[in-house]
């Protein structure tokens, strides 16, 4: 009850405030509709066919269902799946931001003749939509004999990922006091030096903001790989998924529980990264 | 420990120039504090020395040596910012040692270096700090230690107690000046704080845009300014200015008091009469009448604002006045110790022999 009380007052008020009500009423509605299908699937997975079709679907499982994974594991082909996915992620995401940390660096802080058309250029990436770019994309990818191929997937990837990343590092980089790196220039750092020991260090938790995202969006992606990836031992998860769908679309319990196994991976990486957001890394630097 | 030899130098971004050609000499050894009002180009001057901008024209020696196209690295120079610039993912200890690291020292020597600096700064216990965990001051200290750490040929400083509060100021300007008497490095200091200016600089620079108006020591341009500009802007309070006409061997101040002077000039020719607010006494008896406008004490001493004709003055009284606003006054001017500007220039007339 103290809980309560307190939350819905401003601090060191004793007056209970309605705003703050309504928007813990939001809250928790808006929650609730996002759990609601999880709750949904998480349930369903651990159910046998027959439950599933018996009763309630937010019925918890009485008896945990747990051979459903095992069975989805191998008919969904996830080992060959899970593999790829992990291969094309591990390299793609860390890949694709270094480059574009060292983009926004330049871009923010080398003086160059070409700046402003730089960045003016990688702004344009960020407004092509993506799914206009598949059938060009294919015949480029196919051009250079790449379908089929790690490299086939992830340089797309890396075209398309690169450009949103390096607008919101370069716009974090041109916030950072140019004193800084001034000051760095003096201890006698060169740029690449003062990229990697003062930039990459405050930039940390944007680092691991955009690490989450792209991590999430390449591991879940599917319109591009399901062009460039035609082989079933190339495809990746969400691929597997679709197929796993149209081949036993009946055995409820299995089909949730190869979603949860193709998510899981995204929620893990999120939990692991998220304490990075840590904010005022770079309170300190300068007075404020 | 070097001289700096700044000569000719411009500067100009693009098509604005905004340094004409400055010509500063700097001896080994030397503080010297550059002055001015915001925007005279201070700061560009000092950037051009430590090599964060480039220069125009001119050149800038080093030991002799010119340093135009150096790096910043290459000129041996540190620089102390404004805002310190503390690295701010690093602790102290790696903020001080950080351009010895990037030299190729080796760790015992960075750490007995940083140790030394630590010591002459008292920041020994906040060695293993992050600067999000200091002070300003302390943090003023780091900035001055990581500068101290690398024993630089001139250290460059720009504005760097203008972030602290009144008090933790004074007793920076004298760890500063202490620092000075023992590194004896040779110190270009920017402020626009002029007490800083006066207390701390061997040599203070005066300028304004973009040009020198004066270099000479704190008290030469305190009583010998070579212009108005130099007058007013060193003393606080500043230098009292009067319109003026000479007569013969008298100039007539404010067209109200007849006052001796001594200085050549025509008679008849319109003249600026400067007097600071210490040299004008109040005397019930002297013919000079004021009204008082403003009384302000500030313990030691009292600053009286008054009106004599349409012309605002300053003056500074060590006695306890007890003086209200539009209380007429009498005032006297110290003899000899006024100041004679030519009206149009500005510049200062040569004191009669
Ligand atoms: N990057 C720049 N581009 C164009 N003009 C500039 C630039 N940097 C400085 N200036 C101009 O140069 C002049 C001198 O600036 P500077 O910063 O040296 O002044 P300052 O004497 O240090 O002033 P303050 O006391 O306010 O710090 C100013 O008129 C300023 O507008
Ligand atoms: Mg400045």
């Amino acid at each position: 009850m103290t809980l309560f009380s307190q939350a819905f007052r401003p601090v060191g008020s004793a007056k209970v405030d309605p705003v703050l009500i309504a928007l813990w009423v939001s809250l928790i509605l808006l929650a609730l509709i996002w759990i609601t299908p999880f709750v949904f699937i998480v349930f369903t997975a651990l159910k046998s066919n027959a439950t599933v079709m018996g009763a309630s679907a937010f019925m918890p499982p009485t008896e945990l269902a747990f051979e459903n994974f095992a069975a989805a594991w191998w008919r969904g082909n996830f080992s060959t799946t899970a593999f790829n996915g992990v291969v094309i992620t591990v390299i793609k995401v860390p890949l694709g931001l270094f480059i574009s940390a060292m983009a926004a660096y330049a871009l923010a802080k080398v003086p160059m003749r070409m700046n402003k058309a730089l960045f003016a250029l990688f702004l344009f990436g960020t407004m092509l939509p993506f799914q206009v770019m598949l059938a060009p994309i294919f015949r480029q990818v196919n051009a250079f004999g790449l379908i089929n191929t790690y490299p086939g997937i992830i340089l797309p990837y890396l075209a398309f990922g690169i450009p949103y990343q390096v607008f919101i590092l370069y716009c974090f980089f041109s916030a950072v006091p140019k004193e800084l790196s001034e000051a760095a220039r003096i201890d006698g750092a060169s740029h690449f030096t003062i990229f990697r020991r003062i930039f990459l260090p405050i930039s940390l938790p944007v680092l691991s903001a955009l690490l989450i995202l792209d991590f999430v969006a390449t591991w879940n992606e599917f319109a591009m790989a399901l062009v460039i990836l035609q082989d079933p031992k190339m495809w990746t998860l969400p691929l597997g998924l679709m197929s796993f769908q149209s081949q036993f679309s009946s055995d409820y319990g299995e089909l949730n529980a190869a979603t949860i196994m193709t998510v899981l991976p995204a929620a893990i990486v999120y939990l692991m990264f998220q304490r990075y957001f840590v904010a005022g890394l770079t309170s300190g630097a300068v007075k404020e | 420990m070097a001289s700096v030899d700044i000569s000719g130098v411009k500067k100009a971004y693009g098509a604005v120039a905004v340094m004409h050609g400055v010509d500063i000499p700097i001896r080994d050894g030397e503080f010297v504090i550059l002055v001015g009002p915001s925007g005279c180009g201070k700061s560009t001057l000092l950037r051009m020395v430590a090599g964060l901008e480039t220069v125009t024209g001119g050149e800038i020696a080093i030991d002799g040596r010119r340093v135009n196209d150096l790096e910043p690295k290459d000129r041996d120079i540190a620089m102390v910012f404004q805002n310190y610039a503390l690295y701010p993912q690093m602790t102290v200890a790696q903020n001080m040692g950080f351009a010895l690291e990037l030299a190729g020292r080796s760790k015992a020597e960075i750490k007995a270096e940083v140790e030394k600096a630590a010591e002459i700064l008292s920041l020994t216990a906040l060695l293993d700090r992050k600067p999000a965990q200091l002070s300003g001051g302390q943090r003023q200290r780091v900035a001055m230690g990581r500068a101290i750490v690398r024993h630089p040929k001139v250290f460059l400083f720009d504005e760097p107690l203008s972030n602290l509060d009144a008090k933790l100021r004074v007793k920076m300007r004298a760890e500063i000046k202490a620092l000075h008497q023992r590194l004896k490095s040779t110190i270009i200091y920017v402020t626009h704080d002029q007490i800083e200016a006066m207390t701390m600089a061997d040599k203070i620079v005066v300028m304004k845009d973009g040009r020198v108006e004066q270099i000479g020591t704190p008290l030469e341009l305190y009583d010998n300014p070579a212009n108005l500009f130099v007058a007013t802007f060193m003393g606080s309070p500043a230098m009292n200015i009067l319109p003026a006409i000479v007569q013969d061997a008298t100039v007539l101040v404010a067209g109200v008091a007849t006052l001796p002077i001594v200085a050549e000039a025509a008679p008849g020719t319109k003249i600026a009469y400067g007097i600071r607010p210490d040299e004008i006494a109040i005397d019930p008896a002297s013919p000079v009448k004021a009204e008082v406008i403003v009384v302000e004490p500030t313990g030691s001493e009292t600053h009286v604002t008054a009106r004599l004709a349409e012309h605002e003055i300053t003056l500074v009284s060590k006695a306890r006045l007890t003086l209200a606003p539009g209380d007429a006054i009498g005032l006297s001017f110290s003899p000899d110790k006024h100041q004679l500007f030519d009206a149009a220039t500005g510049n200062r007339l040569a004191a009669a022999g």
